[in-house]
């Protein structure tokens, strides 16, 4: 597919759809709305925050309240995500597993047309496995794969996808049938090293140092492509009886995470939280779903002001498991 | 699509003060085949909504037995109890569950039970009290253990003489105090002074701090992992095992517990 074919598409899109894609704000590459199709382009870079929240808001409203009832909005928006990296469609679809059963989540999706690429090597990603055969397991409509003098090779992963090129005349396409989240051989044994490490390294000195280093800031958690938790609270609105029962975003490293009514924490130490956060994503994820909880994008190496770097962790836990500590 | 965050209306029928800051709710559902529907295992709970508060789990305080109503025992604590106290008969609160596993049903008919409570842990072990009062024929010995700081905190106090007909009910206070002529001294005390129920399962609930000496005197009398189970509070939004805020040792409280044994809880690091 040449270049200006990318731009027919988004010119066709934008017609039904809003377009969010990355665009460079500063020094940034951040994801905002392409009020112009036609300028787009598709940079060969990882966006500094993934299209997370546009599957699962930071902010959503499960429902309105007027005295006793209650009124689950409906959500309509048709939107197109472009400029999703490869380890991001990995993660959306880990969100997709995760939230099988939300009307909230599956509402959203429904309305959304996905447009993933290739990655990109980058210092800090180290997501290494881009192989054509991964596709068949990840949800995208449409995905992108960079090659020389700007073109790309173009799959395509749903009728959607499908049916949007031949709408815009794009016939070079190969179609990918979705096989499910999990591939055939489960859980890579690379993952279930590191699901071993972090298992066995629950009281060791590792957690206690990463406890002097971190800072509470959250900043992971915000970048993290497959970050979950939530809150659930109500918002009071003016008027009296009536307000908003919202789920936000939770993060996990904030010592009330863990709180209950009168004051007792269960996860007392920063590096319980820490060491939390790990066992989520590296030890109870691939259990309940069978895929990694983390897709190897870097950003909370990147946003980290306390240079606290996964892949450093997991020299360390490696170096613990030779020198027989763990 | 089924929408998990959906409550069911139910009104409040009546509120009765049990201590200071303590009142027993008797809900009845709004709509009548979500009460006949109702059912679940003591030692489940339920997450109650208050709009303008927002929702918080609570267990079960009245037994499956008891299909007209329900009951949920509940001391005002946090945001949720603050706006659950101002209701009168008559309000309407937001119900969703039940939710998470209850205690051992199955053994039930097969095994004597020890109920061990301490406290507030007195909340989610009530069902069972009340099933074993409207169901005898359903148990065979049950005996309880409950403790409390001091005689004026002693729950349900008008229901003892109803429950000692059908259990042994064995109650202490942790200091002495004026008026009180019981048993003195903290739960596991009673262990030395009254004579157990023989081979029992032991279901306990109480502060986290009750549980490490309980489970100690438990040890001591050689009791089997598997024969011990407790309850475990912790901070749940979503009651399905997604929100994370209730994980333990690789388990979510809201639905692989909020029950469990104490083999099981012997694997979750910091469980209790």
């Amino acid at each position: 597919m040449k270049p200006q074919q990318l731009k027919k598409l988004l010119v066709y899109l934008s017609k039904d759809y809003t377009i969010f894609g990355p665009e460079k704000v500063g020094d940034r590459l951040l994801i905002r709305e392409i009020k112009d199709a036609k300028k787009f382009k598709l940079v060969n870079k990882k966006p500094f925050y993934s299209h997370k929240e546009f599957l699962i808001p930071s902010s959503q409203t499960l429902f309105n309240y007027d005295k006793n009832k209650l009124l689950k909005p409906r959500i309509k928006r048709k939107q197109v995500l472009i400029g999703i990296p490869v380890y991001d469609l990995k993660a959306f679809t880990l969100l997709h597993e995760v939230f099988e059963k939300d009307v909230y989540f599956q509402e959203i999706i429904r309305n959304i047309i996905l447009i993933g690429h290739s990655p990109v090597p980058e210092e800090t990603t180290f997501y290494e496995d881009y192989e054509e055969h991964i596709l068949e397991h990840l949800r995208f409509d449409i995905f992108l794969e960079f090659k020389p003098k700007g073109e790309f090779r173009v799959f395509t992963g749903s009728e959607d996808g499908q049916r949007i090129l031949e709408k815009v005349g794009i016939k070079d396409y190969e179609h990918v049938e979705y096989a499910g989240a999990v591939p055939e051989e489960g859980l890579a044994i690379t993952e279930k090293i590191k699901q071993k490490l972090v298992k066995s390294s629950k009281n060791t000195k590792i957690w206690k140092e990463l406890n002097k280093r971190c800072i509470v800031c959250g900043k992971c958690v915000i970048s993290c492509p497959t970050c979950f938790c939530f809150n659930i609270d109500d918002e009071p609105a003016f008027e009296k009886n009536q307000g908003s029962r919202i789920r936000d975003w939770g993060v996990c490293f904030y010592e009330e995470f863990s709180e209950v009514a009168g004051g007792e924490k269960f996860l007392k130490t920063i590096g319980d939280r820490i060491y939390n956060w790990y066992d989520h994503k590296f030890v109870r994820i691939p259990n309940e779903y069978t895929l990694p909880g983390c897709v190897g994008c870097g950003r909370c190496i990147e946003v980290c002001p306390a240079n606290i770097d996964l892949r450093k962790t997991f020299r360390d836990l490696k170096k613990l498991l030779k020198s027989k500590k763990l | 699509m089924k929408n998990i965050y959906q409550t069911k209306l139910a009104k409040i029928i009546d509120i009765k003060k049990e201590a200071e800051d303590i009142k027993l709710f008797t809900f009845k559902f709004v709509n009548k085949k979500d009460q006949t529907r109702l059912d679940f295992t003591p030692g489940q709970y339920f997450i109650l909504s208050v709009l303008g508060f927002g929702e918080a789990p609570f267990a079960y305080s009245s037994s499956p037995e008891e299909k007209d109503y329900f009951q949920v025992c509940i001391q005002e604590k946090g945001t949720l109890t603050s706006g659950l106290f101002k209701l009168k008969k008559g309000d309407k609160v937001g119900i969703r569950g039940p939710y998470g596993n209850g205690w051992p049903k199955e053994i039930f008919s097969k095994r004597n039970l020890l109920l061990v409570g301490g406290g507030l842990g007195l909340f989610p072990l009530r069902p069972l009290i009340r099933s074993v009062v409207l169901a005898p024929q359903k148990f065979k010995k049950v005996q309880i253990f409950y403790g409390s700081r001091c005689p004026e905190l002693l729950l349900f106090k008008k229901e003892y003489k109803l429950w000692q007909r059908y259990t042994d009910l064995c109650l202490t206070c942790d200091r002495r105090s004026r008026g009180w002529k019981g048993r003195v001294g903290v739960i596991t005390t009673l262990f030395d002074k009254v004579k157990l129920v023989e081979d029992p399962v032991v279901l306990v609930c109480g502060p986290p701090i009750m549980y490490k000496f309980v489970i100690q005197k438990l040890k001591e009398l050689k009791f089997k992992d598997k024969d011990v189970y407790l309850s475990l509070e912790r901070r749940m939004y979503c009651g399905v095992g997604t929100c994370q805020h209730c994980v333990v040792g690789g388990k979510y409280v809201c639905k692989d517990g909020p029950v469990f044994s104490y083999k099981e809880i012997k694997e979750m690091p910091q469980a209790i």
